[in-house]
């Protein structure tokens, strides 16, 4: 699975998008979240499960200066 | 929580002491004016004021002027370059300090449309500085009949400046008796010149603070009356010693005063328009901000503990990006302990972010004003950080404490945080020790010393006279007494071009440590902020993406300074349906609303492009001012290697995995190579990589900015954004073909 | 306190208390210039918006000219507003009027005309 083009290594059955944003620490409020491309809104970031071969973009909306 | 409703109103000013001060004041010149009524957005009348003899001069802002340069920056630049020469310097009195808000500042209907724009030669670089400020001052003076104002000349005791656009006066008076202290000035100027109370609200005053008589990081308050709380309040023009000019000319205050705020004082092309965007922005607030940043609760502090949760936020001189102790000053905390809730804080009208929040009442612990209870403005990101973890401090009231009297004395919190943050890395590695600072144990985390520092240099005294000096001359000083290696210090004072750097750690992010070099004043955030982009986003992975990015980014940007905008508004809130437009980092619902209020106010119709070549134009400007002033080029676009890479081996070890992982990745070892290699092999190896890197960015972004491998605009690109202008081009040309 | 309260059952959507309001201040018949607001219920019947006093108008102002009266009443001081309309933007009911004919936006100040224009009893003053 790659996660905002490089590879993520913590990969497992049953991943989710949660699993991956609470993994990683992303603690942004403002997420842009897309899996192969398509929009997942917040709400469903606990259900959506992730393939082995599934690119997911997790883009930081963030301000800043 | 504090509520605003909770909060007592200030104690008032004493009248009779304010009598006693109007009346030392000594007339030395006074004129009356027809104030010329703004007409979609300008009024195109120029301010000129030179104290050296207090003379008073309104001219017309020429038609070519308006259309290359377009108003705020653009107006700084152009008319401060008019007035200076290759070989002005800061202190020369032809140094101008310019003044201008731009066309749509003044209206109401919008947030952040209240920005000045204040430019000199700094103190700090020798090239232009500029930097932007709230409060009431810039809406106030265009109100008043002036799209600029020019300070120059040096008078020879202290003055005051009052404009009051009503009235059609200004008058330059010797001022003896206020104080310099600007929570004290604000207060009395706003009270001498207001008819009473509800009058308060009319007038801006422009001031510095104590220290700027001899602090080069001295920068301006501009004030805003707050009529809840009954108190001046204070936002700053911070970056690169701007106050340490205002006071050098011995200018105390500019006052201005205007009343009959309404939202169309800009005589506006298409009011409809500028309505309905105005009431949409101000819903999406509503709505999006308490799910978003919580810009109203906390203003921009909210990214404190993100920025520790991104390995980002400058700790202890930018060796790190992060501290354990963030759960002791985090968002949270300064919204539930702190900062007053539920307040209306915009610094202009009808501002909806509203992020100019406020400790009240606070209790300050230490320097002239112990015991005194006072209102703090922010502190805002950029000050929490500075002052804070960067400076290994993570007590809230400490922070508040030192926020409250670099404003009051007139000290750029992010120049003294960086520079504090500097001294005390030299502290710990023995270039400075507690004789060389009469006492002070500048150790990362003692707080009593960072204080004692900041009032030793507002006095002047002991130490605190080379903390003023700010980063750059502070090495070459240190170097000077044997005290230090001057090549250590290049790598870990975080300045260039003479500026510190903002409060960013860039070590991960090569576009951002081209964010920072590839600037014009110096390393300030605000023409790029690419960080999460590239860092984390990996959304600009290759030479030509962040070669685009930072040339997209700083002239977009830059518009906002032209026209007299706050930045804040176009991406610290977005639109719900964002994430589903092409390009979500760029927000383009508010590029489009700026689009449409540029319209509404000078009926004057661009798109995208067009607003990016008005910022290409000045932007290319203010490169070559800097080359004329002999620090436009290449070579000064270098950077600290503490923005680039780990200097020290604690550095290095704090992120060895990563380090070591990526002399693999990318510089191109094997595995066994790298487990063979000594820490100081790693080391250099990442360093040769790494500073190579950067020298590749530069190589991809010049020829997008139309520039030479020396960093000189060419001619051609010059013709082709419509800014060939003879005596830029007699700067360039013989520039051209020299080789970096 | 002094304000509206309304009983959606009895309303038959003859919107005359959109048109008393508007004309009140206005002058003209025009429901985007009403401060109350009559809306279709998808599932049938009719939704009235009505001014709670809640007070966030008042609350978001930096010029401080959203204050109530005596009555509890948030009366809005157009002389001294500079129409920065935020208060328009914040109304969780939707029902301040922004009108381009006008700097100030209104809003409304529990005067009764909808009340007596309302044929069914749908919108009372309740003082209390």
């Amino acid at each position: 699975m790659m996660l905002n083009d490089r590879p993520y290594p913590d990969w497992h059955e049953g991943l989710t998008i949660q699993g991956v944003i609470e993994h990683m620490n992303f603690t942004w409020p403002k997420l842009v979240t897309k899996v192969n491309g398509q929009l997942v809104w917040p709400e469903d970031y606990p259900n959506v499960v992730l393939a082995e071969n599934d690119d997911l973009k997790i883009h930081h909306l963030l301000a800043g200066g | 929580m504090i509520q605003m409703c909770d909060v007592p109103r200030y104690k008032d000013v004493d009248m009779e002491e304010i009598k006693k001060m109007q009346a030392a004041h000594v007339l030395l010149n006074k004129v009356e004016y027809e104030p010329k009524q703004i007409e979609k957005g300008y009024t195109d009348k120029l301010l000129t004021i030179d104290v050296t003899d207090a003379s008073i001069q309104i001219s017309d802002i020429p038609a070519e002027v308006k259309e290359k340069f377009v108003g705020g920056k653009g107006y700084c630049l152009r008319y401060l370059w008019d007035a200076t020469n290759p070989n002005t310097k800061w202190d020369s009195p032809e140094n101008e300090i310019v003044m201008s808000s731009g066309p749509i500042a003044g209206i109401t209907q919008y947030a952040g449309t209240g920005k000045m724009l204040v430019a000199t030669i700094s103190p700090l670089t020798g090239i232009p500085i500029d930097s932007n400020v709230g409060g009431f001052f810039g809406p106030y003076l265009k109100f008043s009949g002036f799209d600029a104002l020019e300070l120059k000349g040096q008078a020879e005791e202290d003055v005051i400046i009052v404009i009051d656009g009503n009235k059609g006066t200004i008058e330059i008076d010797k001022a003896p008796l206020e104080h310099l202290d600007a929570h004290l000035i604000g207060e009395e100027l706003t009270a001498m010149y207001a008819d009473d109370e509800n009058d308060r609200k009319h007038v801006a005053v422009v001031c510095a603070g104590s220290a700027a008589d001899h602090c080069d990081l001295s920068m301006l308050n501009f004030t805003f009356y707050d009529p809840r709380r009954g108190t001046v309040r204070l936002k700053q023009a911070g970056r690169g010693g701007i106050g340490r000019v205002f006071r050098h000319k011995k200018v105390k205050a500019i006052v201005c005063k205007y009343q009959g705020i309404k939202n169309d004082l800009n005589h506006v092309h298409d009011i409809s328009i500028i309505n309905k965007t105005g009431v949409k922005y101000h819903r999406e607030m509503a709505t999006q901000d308490p799910k978003q940043n919580n810009m109203r609760k906390i203003g921009t502090a909210n990214t404190m503990k993100i920025l520790n949760d991104y390995d980002i936020l400058p700790t202890h001189n930018f060796k790190f990006g992060g501290t354990p102790n963030i759960h002791e000053m985090e968002p949270k905390v300064f919204i539930e302990q702190w900062l007053t809730q539920g307040a209306a804080d915009g610094c202009w009208y009808g501002c909806s972010m509203a992020c100019a929040k406020a400790a009240d009442h606070f209790k300050l612990k230490t320097g002239p004003y112990a015991g005194n209870c006072v209102v703090v403005d922010g502190p805002e990101y950029e000050t929490a950080a500075g002052v804070g973890p960067n400076c290994g401090i993570t007590t809230p009231q400490v922070i508040l404490e030192i926020n409250f009297y670099c404003d009051t004395y007139g000290i750029d919190t992010i120049s003294w945080g960086t520079t504090v943050a500097f001294l005390m890395e030299c502290y710990e590695n023995g270039i400075l020790n507690k004789e060389r600072t009469g006492g002070l144990e500048l150790n990362f985390g003692n707080c009593d010393a960072a204080l004692e520092l900041l009032h030793l240099t507002a006095k002047n005294e002991g130490f605190g006279k080379i903390a003023g000096m700010g980063t750059h001359k502070q090495k070459e000083y240190f170097a000077q007494q044997g005290w230090g290696d001057m090549k250590f210090m290049n790598d870990i004072a975080m300045e260039q071009k003479g500026l510190e750097y903002s409060e960013y750690g860039s070590k991960e992010s090569l576009a951002q440590q081209g964010g920072y070099g590839l600037t014009n004043k110096g390393p300030q955030h605000d023409e790029a902020w690419l960080i999460f982009m590239d860092q984390v986003n990996n959304q600009i992975p290759t030479f030509d993406d962040k070669a685009e990015a930072l040339y997209y980014y700083p002239r977009f940007r830059t518009w906002f300074g032209l026209v007299g905008l706050c930045k804040l508004p176009w991406n610290d809130v977005v639109p719900e349906n964002n994430s589903l437009t092409d390009e979500p980092a760029k927000v383009p619902e508010h590029v489009d609303n700026y689009l449409d209020l540029f319209y509404g106010v000078t009926g004057r119709r661009i798109d995208r492009e067009e607003l990016l070549v008005m910022s290409e134009r000045v932007y290319n400007f203010q490169r070559i001012f800097n080359i004329r002033l002999g620090k436009g080029l290449r070579k000064h676009d270098a950077i600290p290697y503490r923005s680039v890479g780990p200097v020290t081996e604690e550095e290095y070890l704090s992120r060895q995995e990563r380090y070591d992982g990526q002399l693999v990745e990318k510089v191109g070892y094997t595995k066994e190579q790298v487990e063979q290699m000594s820490l100081q092999e790693k080391m250099a190896a990442t360093r040769t990589y790494r500073e190579g890197e950067y020298e590749k960015l530069i190589n991809a972004v010049y020829p997008k900015r139309g520039w030479t491998m020396n960093g000189v605009p060419k001619i051609e690109h010059l013709k082709k954004i419509g800014m060939d202008l003879p005596e830029l081009i007699e700067i360039v040309e013989p520039l051209q073909n020299v080789e970096p | 306190m002094k304000r509206l309260v309304k009983d959606e059952s009895k309303c038959i959507g003859c919107r005359s208390c959109e048109e008393a309001c508007s004309k009140a201040y206005y002058k003209v018949a025009d429901r985007d210039k009403s401060c109350i607001k009559i809306n279709e219920k998808a599932e049938g019947g009719f939704e009235i918006k009505i001014c709670t006093q809640c007070g966030i108008c008042g609350q978001v102002c930096n010029t401080g000219v959203i204050q109530p009266n005596a009555n509890g009443v948030h009366m809005l001081n157009k002389k001294e507003c500079v129409g920065c309309l935020m208060c328009v933007g914040y109304c969780p009911e939707q029902v301040m009027v922004q009108d381009d004919s006008r700097s100030e936006p209104s809003k409304c100040t529990a005067c009764g005309l909808c009340v007596k224009a309302c044929p069914t009893g749908a919108i009372q003053i309740q003082d209390c």
